[in-house]
């Protein structure tokens, strides 16, 4: 099981947010108003991070912290 | 055309952030420029400049956004918030699709650019920021600035080297006289103090190389002149229509009045050598003024400290003023902070508002004795003088001419 605190640690290091603005079931958009470029560079950071690639039928999963979070854990499971 | 109000000044230069104590330098005839300390700058021909070390003190952008930003894209941040607060506009009360934003640039974001091309060539592509592509490039500041106020109006960056803040002005000017928007931001940024744009100046050939005294390096119109030095900075102002400027009770610091630009057409980089073009662009701007040259209290002038660039200069402004040019006081101020490029023709404006509203022409700082006589130079000191009508010369490489003429409010 992946910690959903690193990923937010990632996020909030990356996009200089403050973690209590990370919501896990609120979509980043939502909750921190990320945009497209930010979501590009947290892929990156969340691939460096966690030693796997995202396919893009996996990025466009990401939207809340739990669906990153699932991804994640999918992919370590294999 | 119409009269257009400046209603709000916001400056960020190295002779001072915020319009009181960049004027409180300027009248004083006090020099900004010194070697650089950015980066090491010895080994380069020419190492000084005019930098702004205290950005960060004036600046209210979140880190979240400054990691996806050059640095000229911050200064037009920050002079942009100047500006709207010096209007006394709070632009979330305005119409979005009534607000345009006219920039100028000359080189883009080169400090963002350098970093990220260094890390492609060590780490691969997978080491380049993502934001690289919107922060580099000449209309970045415009995007930002746009993005930041949720600007949505007409807008454009003008890319004419030197000349382009001043463009950007004129453009702004003809924008608003046709009653499309209701206010613009206008004027341009640039910050050339990095290691490949400090290079590309250099390559230039234009640079003083008087490295042993910066302050003293830049000397336009002196016989002892040996070429300009880079600055570093931005301004921007906001432009209304008088009946807009009326029904908020709002207060006009001045008018642009005219404006007139024309190309040489003769070199790559050089202007052509009889200051014709140059000549005509001025009679241009003041025909739109609809105002004689005798009524032209002061002549801003672009000042390169280069033989061509100068003499041309002069020839241009003798064949439209003739023998009345002996009375009318002319200066190069930004021989105290450096030749800010792209945004240097706004800043000349910015600093022309200042002479009218004082009454006090500013100083050419080491102007000590002219290579061409003839001129009523204002040299070191400051000068007083009443100004009505002003004239401001900005010019580009290859030989862009342009003109504005602003009036005292």
């Amino acid at each position: 099981m992946v910690a959903k605190e690193q990923i937010k640690d990632v996020l909030v290091k990356l996009l200089k947010v403050r973690p209590e603005e990370l919501k896990d079931d609120v979509s980043l958009q939502d909750s921190i108003g990320v945009d497209s470029t930010e979501m590009v560079e947290s892929v990156i950071a969340l691939e460096k991070a966690f030693g796997t690639k995202f396919n893009p039928k996996e990025i466009t999963k990401f939207s809340t912290i739990n669906e990153i979070d699932a991804v994640i854990q999918s992919k370590l499971v294999k | 055309m119409d009269k257009i109000a400046i209603t709000g000044i916001g400056v960020v230069t190295p002779s001072g952030i915020g319009k009181r104590q960049f004027w409180a330098n300027i009248k004083s005839g006090r020099s900004f420029v010194k070697e650089i300390t950015r980066f090491d700058a010895s080994l380069y021909p020419s190492h000084i400049a005019g930098q702004i070390d205290d950005l960060d003190k004036y600046s209210t952008i979140s880190e979240r956004l400054l990691k996806k930003i050059d640095a000229f894209s911050h200064m037009a941040l920050i002079a942009s918030e100047l500006a709207l607060q010096d209007a006394g506009i709070d632009i979330k009360k305005e119409d979005p699709n009534l607000v345009g934003i006219f920039l100028g640039n000359a080189i883009g974001g080169w400090l963002y650019a350098e970093t990220e091309l260094r890390d492609m060539y060590m780490e691969g592509r997978e080491g380049v920021s993502p934001y690289m592509a919107s922060a580099w490039f000449p209309a970045a500041p415009q995007g930002q600035v746009s993005i930041y106020y949720g600007i949505k109006g007409f807008s454009k960056t003008v890319v004419s080297d030197r000349a382009s803040s001043l463009m950007a002005l004129g453009y702004a000017r003809k924008v608003l006289a046709k009653n499309k928007l209701n206010m613009i931001l206008a004027g341009g940024m640039e910050a050339p103090v990095t290691p490949y744009a400090l290079l590309c100046c250099n390559t230039y050939g234009a640079l003083s190389l008087d490295n042993a005294h910066p302050q003293e390096a830049y000397r336009p119109f002196d016989k002892k002149r040996n070429g300009f030095v880079i600055g570093e900075g931005a301004a921007i102002v906001v432009l209304e229509g008088l009946d807009r400027v009326k029904s908020r009770s709002a207060k006009s610091l001045a008018y642009i009045i005219g404006f007139g630009t024309t190309c040489d057409g003769v070199d790559r980089i050089n202007p052509a050598n009889d200051g014709i073009e140059l000549g005509r662009a001025i009679r241009m701007a003041l025909d739109e003024a609809k105002i004689s040259p005798d009524k032209i209290d002061y002549i801003s002038l672009d000042g390169l400290a280069v033989d061509i660039w100068d003499n041309s200069e002069i020839d241009a402004i003798r064949s439209v003023f003739g023998a009345r040019l002996k009375d009318i006081p002319v200066s190069c101020p930004k021989s105290m902070f450096g030749n800010l490029l792209g945004a240097s023709g706004v800043v000349d404006m910015v600093i022309a508002i200042h002479a009218m509203e004082h009454s006090l022409v500013p100083p050419t700082i080491n102007l000590e004795s002219p290579a061409v006589d003839g001129l009523l130079y204002v040299g070191k000191e400051t000068r007083e003088h009443k100004i009505n009508k002003a004239l401001i010369i900005s010019r580009g490489r290859g030989g862009i001419n342009s003109v504005l003429v602003v009036e005292k409010a």
